[in-house]
């Protein structure tokens, strides 16, 4: 008799405290969504996740940027949301996020994202928002690279063009003037590693390891040449005697001893650091490097010229476009304030700031003469026209599957286990196969 | 092997836990390599085989897979000449083993990526450490480590050796101390020398334990990535890259996720097929030991 309370009680006591677990979970959860700010009720106003590369330049003006454009908004916080540099891990971040729908307003993406980011329905058009009137101010290759069929789903932030950088004090010392063409930058280059005697001493450097920079080059080379992997209408033509042609020339760059067998090897970075050590008459690579150049500590200070890439006979002086474009994907929540930080972002205001500061290459034509930059970095007017000279890879959202199928072929003829003419008849099955035409 | 009523209960945790976290993906990723599938674009349908057609046919597979081979053969082998002859000599040791030891097992404390970056910077054909220690001491001047394909995948091997070495030696080690003194004693008062009583004793004692390093390095160097990933590439000319680095590129590098999971698969199949040899010579080995112990 004595038990049957006692038995009531604990079946009694279960559920209520199941009550109590379920109450501290709930409120545990209150919590939790009281802490994400964009999901609460609007009350707060808004907070725009805002994600980008890691900026890389000798200081990072943008948390300050943030900060002016927050005051400007009440009512709007910036989230920022740094990703590693490598362009191929951003790559991979966004394939991963844009499809899963992350809440994201405001993304940075690399020029040649733009045709499979928005095949893939990952970004707002933003015809509507991003005034006509307006558009001119920007250069007209990056923004072209940043819209599909004529829309614009991105505008220009930062943007890029290969260039030649040269030593001045060599090239005088010999009666040089800057080379034309490549046959010329290679004979100068023999004859002052010949005058100069010094073992160290490379004539020109570039990228050549296997990476997505390496293709840039090649794309530089076979355009100087007058040839394409792509026609403009989307087929094929990689076997073209100018593509061959263009192959066998960096491969002979190595062979010849102009540039050294480590190219092979090299990335930005590495070229970077040795003609910055003074190892080298010519090198190939983004106008970043000006700024290092030029750094008060650099033993080639004074003495760098940067000038366009040169050209093979029947071709024209082109450089490849890098640079990067802010767009808005379709999952924002927020696409007028998300509108609003691009248009302060890729303004004169704050392209300078990041101009000086970072130095990342304005998209506006009105900033390449502006005073006050040009004072600090008095070779913006000159690298005008270089950057207009700038054109796209290959416009297509199979860019980087067809980058991905190049890159092994190209360095396979750049450290000589491949004629170019072997190399390019297996790039073209592979590239006919992934763009199903035909042979 | 009795059965007992009341196991089932016991085992389903581990048996569900299992099931979703080995069985359904490895399931998932089969059905996914007899589709051709690009998600971002839409593109998804059956197209049975075509994959694996397409992968016998497919140069750069037969390429990767050689690199695979080549690459597991050459840094396991090393792995246990270098674990196997260090742990002989700290076996032997008393004097500062321990801080000797923890010296040994520093590299296998890193991070892959961050062991890989280190090897990176120390192979730079211009400026780096190793070249200019080299043209110091009057060697060959200027070897182009990692754009070499002669040079590339031997640095690489080297890179990761370094890094598992640590790995071998501790099972060595191990092994090496689980042996009863008694067992020596006996072959010497026999009239065996070092030689002998090693080839004739420390080894045979030693085998199960080897076995067992050979077959856990062996599967994890099939599926080396990160040492490959950030040291090279996959570079020069594709001479480095492994089926993982393969795999991983055709996912992430082309989106071809139905190609990029029959590669994923035939990795898997690659596996298990040396795992089930090396347990065929394995397993008889541990057997009379295990009793023996």
């Amino acid at each position: 008799m004595e038990e049957a309370p006692n038995k009531a009680e604990l079946f009694r006591a279960r559920p209520a405290r199941l009550g109590a677990w379920g109450l501290l979970l709930a409120g545990l959860l209150a919590l939790l969504l009281g802490c994400r700010g964009p999901g609460a009720p609007a009350t707060e106003g808004t907070t725009l996740t805002f994600v980008h590369g890691k900026v890389l330049g000798p200081s990072d003006p943008l948390p300050g940027l943030l900060q002016e454009f927050e005051a400007r908004h009440p009512g709007v916080r910036v989230r920022q949301e740094t990703l590693p540099s490598s362009t191929d891990e951003q790559h991979q971040f966004y394939l991963i996020n844009l499809e899963a729908r992350t809440p994201f307003d405001v993304i940075a993406v690399d020029v040649i994202w733009v045709p499979e980011f928005v095949r893939a329905g990952w970004l707002r058009d933003l015809s509507e928002v991003f005034p006509p009137g307006e558009r001119p101010a920007f250069l007209e290759t990056p923004r072209e690279a940043a819209s599909v069929d004529g829309r614009p789903y991105g505008v220009p932030w930062l943007m890029d063009a290969g260039v030649l950088f040269y030593r001045v004090d060599l090239l005088a010392r010999y009666g040089f003037e800057p080379p034309e063409t490549y046959a010329e930058l290679a004979r100068q280059a023999r004859a002052i590693m010949e005058g100069e005697q010094d073992p160290r001493l490379a004539g020109f450097l570039w990228q050549g390891k296997q990476y997505e920079g390496m293709v840039v080059n090649a794309f530089e080379q076979i355009w100087a040449n007058g040839g394409r992997v792509l026609a403009p209408d989307g087929r094929v033509t990689v076997e073209r005697p100018e593509v061959v042609e263009a192959l066998g020339f960096m491969r002979r760059l190595i062979t010849s001893g102009v540039s050294p067998g480590w190219v092979t090897a090299a990335d930005e970075e590495l070229s970077r650091r040795s003609f910055n050590a003074g190892r080298a008459v010519f090198h190939r690579n983004w106008p970043y490097a000006i700024d290092l150049f030029e750094a008060r500590d650099s033993p080639i200070r004074g003495k760098v010229g940067m000038t366009r890439l040169p050209r093979h006979p029947g071709g024209e002086r082109v450089s490849a476009l890098g640079g990067w474009s802010l767009t808005i994907p379709r999952g924002s929540r927020h696409p007028e304030a998300a509108w609003e930080l691009i248009s302060f972002l890729t303004g004169e205001h704050a392209q300078k700031a990041m101009a000086l500061g970072a130095g990342f290459k304005p998209t506006r034509h009105a900033l390449y003469q502006d005073p006050e930059l040009t004072r600090y970095q008095p070779y913006l007017p000159s690298l005008y026209p270089l950057m207009q000279a700038a054109r796209p890879r290959p416009v297509t959202p199979y860019y980087l599957m067809i980058s991905q199928i190049l890159q092994p072929e190209w360095s396979a003829v750049l450290v000589g286990i491949k004629s170019p003419e072997a190399a390019v008849a297996s790039a073209k099955v592979r590239l006919l196969h992934l763009l199903g035409q035909s042979r | 092997m009795t059965r007992r009523p009341g196991a089932w209960p016991f085992l389903l945790p581990a048996v569900v836990v299992l099931g979703a976290i080995q069985l359904y993906p490895t399931l998932a990723v089969f059905w996914l390599s007899l589709e051709r599938r690009i998600p971002v674009f839409e593109v998804a349908e059956f197209v049975g085989l075509a994959n694996y057609r397409f992968l016998l046919e497919d140069p750069r597979f037969w390429q990767a897979l050689g690199t695979t081979a080549y690459f597991t053969v050459v840094s396991v082998g090393l792995e246990l000449l270098w674990g196997g002859g260090i742990a002989l000599l700290l076996h032997r040791r008393r004097r500062l083993r321990g801080l000797l030891l923890a010296g040994f097992l520093l590299p296998w404390a890193l991070p892959g990526v961050v062991s890989a970056k280190m090897f990176e910077w120390l192979l730079y054909p211009d400026g780096g450490l190793v070249n200019s220690l080299l043209g110091a001491a009057g060697g060959p001047a200027g070897i182009n480590w990692l754009g070499d394909p002669a040079w590339a995948i031997h640095a690489v091997i080297l890179a990761d050796a370094w890094r598992t070495t640590p790995f071998v030696l501790l099972l060595v080690l191990a092994g090496l101390e689980l042996i009863p003194h008694e067992v020596h004693e006996a072959a010497a008062v026999d009239g065996a020398g070092r030689w002998r009583g090693f080839v004739h004793v420390t080894l045979p004692l030693l085998a199960p334990v080897l076995g067992v390093a050979l077959l856990i390095r062996t599967i994890d160097a099939l599926r080396v990535f990160d040492v490959i990933y950030v040291l090279t590439g996959g570079g020069p000319a594709g001479t480095t890259e492994t089926l993982t680095v393969y795999a991983y590129r055709t996912f992430f590098g082309t989106l071809q996720f139905g190609y990029g999971a029959a590669l994923a698969v035939a990795t898997l199949l690659a596996a298990l097929i040396l795992a089930g040899g090396y347990l065929r010579l394995v397993a008889p080995a541990t057997r009379p030991a295990a009793e023996g112990a």
